[in-house]
């Protein structure tokens, strides 16, 4: 791919990834309760760095760069899924205690 | 050895030694490492996860697009959510049912956190907590689906209720 376009969709990819960030951020200062916080940090912060992964994906020299990003995104992905549950599951407890 | 155990073992080693041969790539000592690193991690990996309900691989692969399509969709959802002046949310709670066994249990609750609208929060005894963004938008229906989408990834499946 020439290098011009290459740089565009870098740029366009993380731009994206960006505003998903940013969603996220947003939700977590307006959302009302630590749940739905929760809600808006993994899913909007999972699909942000998604997007900056592909975007970083196209400056790759060979594939084992792109391999490196994937693992990162997977491993981001596993720790998001997993620490969504156990903060909702102590912010549960703690509610039950009050 | 058991089968069951053979097996995971294989599945294990090709994915870590895909793992490691990406960490190493370019780094000739490196990769020698790895002759001592990936059998060490399959032996800690057997060790500490026991294989019990082997995953169908080939149902994995299917499965990956609608994971993939799905937390597309929750990121968009509640990122429209978060940026809507009117912000809207109904949030409530779930109590849905479950035949899973643990683990799957925790892959459910793991995925079920990356689809729209909901998010799960352990269990109470047999039934899963889900937290839902938005009651009005019938997230039962698709919390079941999910689960019964983890359920069919195992072997045996569960049996129904």
């Amino acid at each position: 791919m020439p290098e011009g376009l290459a740089d565009i969709a870098t740029i366009v990819l993380t731009g994206i990834g960006l505003v998903f960030f940013l969603a996220g951020t947003v939700g977590l200062i307006r959302f009302p309760d630590v749940f739905s916080r929760l809600h808006a940090l993994t899913k909007a912060d999972n699909l942000g760095l998604g997007f900056i992964v592909l975007g970083a994906g196209f400056q790759a020299d060979d594939w084992t760069q792109l391999a490196k990003l994937g693992l990162i995104w997977a491993l981001a992905l596993l720790a998001a899924g997993t620490v969504a549950q156990l903060v909702a599951r102590a912010a549960l407890r703690q509610e039950g205690r009050e | 050895m058991s089968r069951v155990t053979m097996k995971a073992m294989i599945h294990r080693t090709v994915v870590f030694a895909l793992i490691w041969a990406v960490l190493s790539a370019g780094d000739p000592a490196g990769q020698v490492l790895g002759l001592i690193v990936v059998p060490a991690t399959v032996w800690l990996s057997v060790a500490l996860l026991p294989a019990r309900n082997p995953l169908k691989l080939w149902r994995l692969t299917g499965h990956t697009p609608r994971f993939l399509v799905g937390s597309v969709a929750g990121g968009v959802d509640v990122a429209r959510r978060a940026f809507a002046p009117s912000m809207p949310l109904n949030p409530g709670w779930l109590r849905v049912p479950m035949q899973l066994g643990d683990g799957a249990r925790v892959a459910l609750g793991a995925e079920l956190s990356l689809m729209p609208g909901t998010l799960a929060a352990g269990s109470d005894g047999s039934v899963l907590l889900v937290h839902v963004l938005d009651l009005d938008a019938e997230p039962g229906r698709a919390v079941e689906a999910q689960a019964a989408e983890i359920a069919a990834l195992t072997d045996p499946a569960p049996e129904g209720p």
